[in-house]
């Protein structure tokens, strides 16, 4: 697959020469270096090829700015970077949001961060930092935002117009999750269009990465994403230790599958019970908030805290099971499995429910590309893309388990695959305890000061909501020299614009409720 | 004493069982919005697999005594920008409804406030005026999730309203009677929901929740959708005036679903007034346990079902009854 892509490239790029790269030192196979004036037709060449694209960030040198793409593809893994560098004193380059809707947001996010300007860009507006910011953030030195960069943020005022009104949804409201504020235009009960607006717990964890070592940053991991903080927790490590060729042992693999699948159960359980309740229905939310708890009083014991874990720690985990551990599992999976049909009698079969969610916020498999959405959002559209088979990290690869999906990508399917998930969860759990071997938890002779080798790495999991991605520059020293996170409900949160365009209000809040969204995660 | 029977003798008999028959009801409505809302804590808790409160009193019995004054503590908050008389007007008028319908309501055989011969009218045309405050609450708030709540709850109430009457004519037709005594006192040979009028029973049920803005028909203050809906921005003691309007009307709808199909205040053994209150809680239990397993529907939905499924049953169902009588 790499071979082909690459000969392919250089049939239609014959000046650029991509290189391979080794793919278990770097976490990509191919990495080009291209100019900003074949940028866009470079993401175009990935386009055809059915690639999507999975990140898109900036790393500051200080001598220059390099853009990093990062494409992938979602039946084979095939992982390729393409840089573009641009000057720091002028820094811009071409947009590529017609060909990818997903680079939309993300070079919105470069522009307020870095200040790239991206031309050609149709909506070049901040979209974390709200006003009174007088430096961009993550450059290396200090250079003030100047002042016509500014005005474009304060010309996002929406005004009364003739033929409808704007709603201002959230930040306060009792189905955003959290803190997303959407500005919708309505006429009456339709959305005419919606206009998601970030920030507001935004907390700059790219940035605190860079003024922390390694060690100390393992606690804001678990801070992005509360309800999947485990898998975040393993997000991180999972991607230090590749950065610094350390091995955990294998019982540490094991538990670490184990206990991210529970978590995994208590997000899915958290989310249905909140999807239900956006629907109207208040019960079903107490029930799966009864289920929930005991994993996290199974959590609790071996972990020592109930939600934000970092029970991963490099080269291990912070402690052995607690003794009690496997039995309580067992009982949960029990408990757990009786409890599905109890949710089917009462949601899942119920005639207001299904009209509710049935054929709603359809996506079509154009969706995934363009968007680069992930997790169980891209596989109700019925293309089976999980991270867990398909980039497999910890011992995912010796277990065997199936991967749910839909056929519609409706909110039904969404649904659908998460109660299915869960149960395979269950399977998953099961298969680790009944192979789970004994020894060592910890790798020995882990420095106390990380100092991983010159270069970068992209490593990626499969979080409770999606793909989730950290790239790290390490320039030698015990602090990341950039740190960044791909964060699941980002990109799945770009459908909404377009699925809730002439939509009813009722049920662009059931696809909203059906993308699972963790804001805190998608704010950073 | 004597007083009194002198102020009876200068007023006459007549106003002074009204005078008499409007505190009684007064104090019904406040006693059962007091019971109803520890009721729904409690069955709400249960069916959560929570307790519900428990603190306050034996049970949490005192709980909804506290819970009231608190909101009698609340500030009034009046929000800037909004239409002050209508704002201020709306949760005053809601009551209005509410109490006239329960001049007609006979909870026993001689407990009713004044037997009129249209109490059927006197009650869905009193109904009907529930919806103006809540427009006016909506309007007069000026905020959009209000005014949304609003025209929901308009649109809601007129498509409603007509199997709501549908489903109470045919009782009429085979009481022959407007009045709501004759009508229960026809049921001693046997109640209405028995006798061919189950359809309209269920029907009366479910047009009743839909009118008393019940889950999963509460469009108009649907919380994940418009926050509180046309209360939004009503706190302390006109909010509470809101909640117990609701209340009171979800008792009336009981009520009425009593007296016109469950025959009553009639019953073995117990006092009719008792078995009245035993029914009507039944139905106010039934309606509650809705609410606490059912989602939403939504706004189109809930328009196609009435227009397109409850009020062609509810013709069927009225000219069939009529026919048959006829015959």
């Amino acid at each position: 697959m790499v071979r082909e892509i690459s000969d392919r490239f250089k049939e239609k790029f014959p000046s650029i020469e991509p290189k391979e790269i080794p793919y278990e030192q770097r976490g990509y196979h191919l990495f080009i270096e291209a100019e900003k004036n074949n940028i866009v037709d470079i993401a175009g060449f990935f386009r055809n090829e059915g690639f999507y694209l999975a990140d898109l960030c900036c790393v500051d040198y200080v001598d220059y700015l390099e853009l990093v793409y990062f494409f992938n593809n979602h039946n084979k893994l095939c992982r390729i970077k393409v840089t573009v560098k641009t000057d720091p004193d002028k820094p811009s380059a071409p947009t590529i949001s017609h060909i990818y809707n997903m680079a939309h947001w993300y070079e919105r996010e470069i522009h307020e961060f870095f200040g790239v300007f991206f031309e050609g860009h149709p909506f070049m507006v901040y979209l974390f930092l709200h006003d009174g910011i007088d430096h961009y953030p993550l450059r290396k030195k200090n250079v003030p935002v100047p002042e016509w960069d500014r005005q474009i943020l304060n010309s996002f005022r929406p005004e009364e117009q003739e033929d409808g009104f704007f709603l201002n949804l959230g930040p306060q409201h009792p189905s955003t999750h959290g803190v997303l504020r959407v500005v919708v235009k309505m006429n009456g009960e339709y959305m005419l269009s919606a206009e998601p607006v970030l920030g507001y717990l935004h907390r700059m964890h790219e940035k605190m990465a860079e003024n922390r070592t390694y060690q100390q940053f393992l606690p804001n991991a678990a801070r992005m994403d509360y309800l999947g903080a485990l898998n975040f927790n393993l997000g991180y490590v999972a991607t230090v230790e590749k950065l610094c060729g350390i091995e955990a042992p294998e019982r540490a693999q094991y538990i670490r599958t184990i206990t991210c699948e529970l978590n995994r159960i208590s997000s899915h359980l958290l989310w249905f019970g909140a999807f239900v309740a956006d629907l109207g229905g208040l019960t079903p939310f107490l029930y799966t908030f009864d289920d929930r708890e005991n994993i996290l009083d199974i959590l609790e014991a071996t972990a020592g805290s109930r939600l934000t874990y970092s029970y991963f720690r490099f080269g291990g985990l912070y402690n052995d099971l607690d003794e009690n551990f496997v039995d309580a599992v067992k009982q949960f999976i029990t408990r757990l499995r009786s409890r599905f049909s109890m949710y089917e009698n009462l949601v899942t079969g119920n005639v207001i429910f299904i009209n509710r969610v049935k054929n709603i916020g359809v996506m079509d498999k154009g969706y995934p590309i363009r968007y680069g959405c992930s997790g169980p959002v891209i596989r109700s559209t019925g293309i089976p893309f999980d991270i867990r088979r398909h980039e497999p990290y910890a011992v995912y690869d010796r277990i065997d388990f199936r991967i749910p999906t839909g056929t519609t990508g409706d909110n039904m399917d969404r649904y659908l695959v998460r109660i299915q998930e869960m149960e395979i969860s269950l399977d998953i759990i099961e298969k680790a305890l009944k192979d789970l071997p004994a020894g060592p938890y910890k790798a020995e002779k882990i420095p106390k000061k990380l100092k991983p080798p010159k270069g970068d790495i992209y490593h990626t999991i499969e979080s409770p909501r999606g793909e989730l991605g950290v790239y790290i520059v390490s320039d030698e020293s015990d602090v990341p020299y950039r740190m960044r996170w791909r964060v699941p409900s980002y990109s799945n949160l770009m459908t909404f614009p377009e699925l809730a365009r002439g939509s009813l209000i009722a049920d662009a809040i059931a696809t909203l409720g059906s993308y699972d969204l963790v804001i805190p995660e998608i704010d950073r | 004493m004597c007083d009194l029977a002198a102020i009876i003798n200068i007023i006459g008999k007549e106003t002074a069982r009204l005078i008499l028959g409007l505190i009684g009801v007064l104090i019904v409505v406040v006693v059962n919005a007091l019971v109803l809302t520890w009721v729904e804590r409690k069955v709400s808790g249960h069916m959560q697999k929570r307790i519900g409160p428990k603190e306050v009193g034996p049970y949490g019995l005192i709980q909804p005594f506290a819970d009231g004054l608190k909101l009698l503590g609340k500030e009034l908050l009046t929000p800037a920008n909004v239409d002050k008389p209508l704002y201020y007007l709306a949760p005053v008028i809601v009551f209005i409804p509410v109490l006239v319908s329960f001049i007609v309501i006979p909870f026993d055989g001689f407990l009713q406030v004044k037997d009129i011969n249209v109490g059927i009218l006197v009650i869905l045309a009193f109904s009907s005026l529930s919806v103006l405050s809540i427009l006016i609450a909506g309007w007069g708030s000026n905020n959009k999730y209000s005014l949304i709540g609003a025209t929901r709850s308009v649109a809601q109430n007129i498509a409603y309203e007509i199997p709501l009457l549908l489903s109470l004519l045919p009782v009429a037709f085979m009481a022959n009677s407007l009045s709501l005594r004759d009508i229960v006192e026809v049921q001693r040979q046997g109640w209405f929901v028995w006798r061919w009028q189950f359809f309209a029973f269920l029907i009366y049920f479910i047009a009743a929740t839909a009118e008393t803005n019940r889950t999963p028909f509460d469009l108009p203050e649907a919380e994940s959708e418009l926050v509180a809906g046309f209360h939004t921005e009503y706190s302390g003691m006109r909010f509470a005036l809101f909640f117990l309007a609701e209340y009171t009307n979800i008792f009336i709808a009981s009520a009425i679903a009593t007296t016109f199909f469950l025959g009553g205040y009639l019953g073995p053994v117990l006092p009719g007034i008792v078995w009245f209150f035993i029914k009507t809680y039944f139905l106010v239990f039934v309606i509650m346990w809705f609410r606490w397993t059912f989602p939403r529907v939504r706004f189109d939905q809930l328009l196609n079902f009435s227009w397109k499924i409850l009020i062609p049953v509810a013709f069927a169902n009225l000219i069939l009854t009529g026919g048959i009588l006829k015959l």
